[in-house]
């Protein structure tokens, strides 16, 4: 994705295929001395999968050269290779957890108790030292599912520490290093989902389970940080849900806080759908007549301000149909007018907003 | 920048796809190379040049693929099993009349295995679940006829957990909407005759403010518009009944805009590098859109539709008409 094309001359051809014959070789070199002369990349790869994993080589010298093809060098590495993936997972599992080697589907071996072959000193520190290097992955390829899946594999691993006293020292410092770590990775991108998604992930399973609260103020901040950040929204969404549904939040008065946060975002950027979709989500089915003509009148005033506003006239056709089928009564003064109003909004909407003019008819 | 598809193009730069062996990109592209003749033979077909690549070369390719191990498909010889490279493979085979060279018992239990307590899938053994595995899952069961060996109401029930509160559906129970996870849900609700569990009017609005003022559509609100989604979200639409609600005048100005009109092909957007995944769905939404001289695409199981329904699969969905040239 995102990758300009260029009108590649014959000559820039020409460099290109030189360049990638230097990379090629310069990879070459440093697996010649693990046994493989190979000529071509797909040469190698057919080694890994035809000698190597055929042969259920579980050796150091194999283990080594899955870290060259993940990561070590940097101009032929493929960290999508997840046959590599597995077959390190393999290795790790062989030499120092279980002895059991993964086949699918047999799923229940990773999720089952392993045996230590090795001391926990020994397996904690090559399990580090596995997720320092997804750590440098991932900055470089932050949206890589399989970087992400390898990382998670490793934290499921991580053992008890020897010591009886804080067995669960390491296991709590490694999830408190995750949460901080996703936490950057928000900073320099805050919609990426696969971070948002490890998030939850942490956060779910985290030993010294953060609370719903410190989520949900985690949520404000990346709000108030960006108005437009959707993620976050979305986010929100379900840790205010879990507060509602737990009854630690009272659901009325929370949503008063609610919808006082989600106007500020409208008025600040109403061209925003984010903010939009929220309040939308927040008014649910309508069933509170008190808050849905309160915010009918928020969205009123808004449009006033902003009379091209797509989103506030969307919005008001919207909530007044849902006060139309909730609360008027068939054939009455208001319910006539209320529909007139609706008529005349989705006109004007079929007029700035042509693209979705069917949408509108439909509604109408 | 051209008005019009440039279909002898694309078929020749799909068929030329591999045949560069000494491309460092080829290679760094293994891991999927399953689906990248899934993509191109597709997009073959929908364009009516099933025969430009050829069949037993293709199946063969296929089978190769095999893993004995795990008794499933990975994606290139030697590759792990996935499920991914599965359906594709499972896909491939289908297109060409060639479902019998599959041990299907084995096949099945690998997909079924892949099931967890929550009703999702994993792709593999190391267990990174998604609803894409879900769906393959879904697709594939459907496909060789063993659907009725799922636990329908275990996966309906993820579906539902997956929804969110924009009607959308995200990668993982709590996980964010997003477009092409929106299809995968909506596809697979459609094969299980659930679509009861989608909100239509929200999510029919949601997938329509996709679109942007170029025409494009992306898959998620403030993002980029993307060729693919031409597929993701269209396709979810269509399965809706709502194809209707987006611009198809723009959107179709804005997927021709995307060809390389020197070598074939289709990028992400305007002026990108092309890709034969942003060629087959460019394709693909332009058949939904009723563009002339194409074939019929079942937006449930992005394949031919006419095979499909040779297979007693189809589902309610509504293209646009198909326009004369």
């Amino acid at each position: 994705h995102g990758v300009r094309r260029t009108r590649d001359t014959q000559q820039a051809l020409a460099a290109k295929r030189e360049r990638d014959k230097a990379k090629l070789s310069a990879y070459l070199v440093l697996t010649d001395d693990i046994l493989i002369r190979a000529c071509t990349l797909s040469l190698l790869h057919n080694l890994f999968t035809r000698t190597f994993k055929k042969n259920k080589d579980w050796s150091r010298e194999a283990f080594g050269l899955t870290t060259q093809l993940l990561s070590t060098h940097t101009d032929v590495i493929n960290p999508e290779f997840y046959t590599i993936w597995n077959y390190r997972r393999n290795i790790l599992l062989q030499r120092y957890l279980s002895g059991k080697v993964c086949h699918p589907p047999h799923i229940s071996i990773i999720r089952s108790p392993f045996i230590l072959r090795s001391s926990p000193d020994e397996i904690h520190e090559v399990l580090d030292n596995d997720l320092a290097m997804t750590t440098k992955l991932l900055k470089v390829h932050p949206k890589v599912y399989w970087i992400w899946n390898h990382r998670r594999w490793c934290l499921e691993h991580i053992p008890e520490g020897p010591n009886s006293a804080n067995a669960q020292a390491w296991r709590l410092s490694t999830w408190e290093r995750e949460l901080f770590i996703v936490e950057k990775m928000l900073e320099a991108d805050s919609r990426n989902f696969l971070a948002w998604d490890y998030r939850r992930y942490v956060v779910a399973s985290m030993p010294a389970r953060r609370s719903d609260k410190a989520e949900l103020a985690y949520t404000t901040k990346k709000i108030e940080a960006n108005f437009s950040n959707f993620s976050a929204w979305h986010q929100r969404t379900k840790v205010i849900s879990s507060l509602w549904a737990s009854g630690e939040t009272d659901k009325a008065s929370s949503l008063q806080k609610e919808f006082a946060l989600v106007q500020n975002a409208m008025f600040t950027l109403p061209e925003d759908q984010s903010a939009w979709l929220y309040h939308r989500w927040l008014i649910g089915s309508g069933d509170d007549k008190v808050i849905l003509e309160r915010e009918i009148e928020v969205v009123q005033t808004l449009l006033a301000e902003q009379p091209d506003s797509k989103w506030c006239m969307d919005s008001l056709v919207t909530y007044k149909l849902l006060l139309l089928n909730n609360h008027l009564h068939v054939g009455s003064q208001e319910s006539i007018n209320v529909t007139k109003q609706c008529l005349a909004l989705l006109a004007q909407l079929e007029e700035i907003d042509p693209m979705r003019r069917q949408r509108y008819h439909d509604i109408g | 920048m051209s008005d019009t598809l440039l279909t002898n193009l694309h078929v020749k730069y799909i068929q030329n796809l591999g045949k560069n062996k000494d491309d460092l990109t080829y290679h760094m592209t293994a891991h999927l190379r399953m689906n990248a003749v899934y993509w191109g033979v597709t997009a073959l077909c929908i364009m009516k040049h099933k025969d430009a690549l050829d069949a037993e070369e293709t199946i063969e390719y296929v089978m190769s693929c095999w893993d004995d191990e795990a008794g499933a498909f990975g994606a290139h010889p030697g590759h792990d099993a996935h499920i991914l490279s599965t359906l594709s493979a499972i896909q491939v085979l289908a297109t060409h009349d060639a479902l019998a060279r599959i041990d299907a018992p084995r096949v099945i239990d690998f997909v079924l295995g892949l099931q967890q307590p929550s009703g999702v899938f994993a792709g593999d053994a190391f267990g990174e679940t998604d609803t894409r595995f879900l769906y393959c899952a879904v697709s594939a069961l459907s496909l060789l006829g063993a659907l009725d060996r799922l636990d329908r109401a275990r996966t309906v029930a993820y579906l539902a957990a997956c929804r969110n509160f924009d009607g959308g559906f995200g990668r993982v129970a709590g996980a964010e909407s997003h477009a092409a996870q929106v299809w995968v849900c909506t596809a697979a609700l459609a094969i299980l005759d659930r679509l009861d569990v989608i909100d239509v009017s929200t999510l029919g609005w949601w997938l329509a403010e996709r679109q942007l003022p170029n025409g494009g559509l992306n898959g998620r609100p403030e993002k980029l518009e993307d060729v693919c989604y031409s597929y993701w979200v269209l396709s979810s639409m269509a399965i809706l009944n709502k194809l209707t609600w987006i611009d198809a005048t723009a959107l179709t100005r804005f997927i021709l805009s995307a060809q390389d009109p020197d070598g074939g092909g289709i990028a992400d957007r305007p002026g990108d590098m092309v890709d034969v995944f942003h060629t087959l769905f460019g394709v693909a939404g332009l058949s939904l859109l009723g563009y002339p001289g194409l074939d019929d695409l079942d937006p449930v199981y992005c394949m031919p539709a006419s095979l499909i329904e040779r297979l007693g699969l189809k589902k309610g969905w509504k293209a646009l008409p198909r326009r004369e040239a």
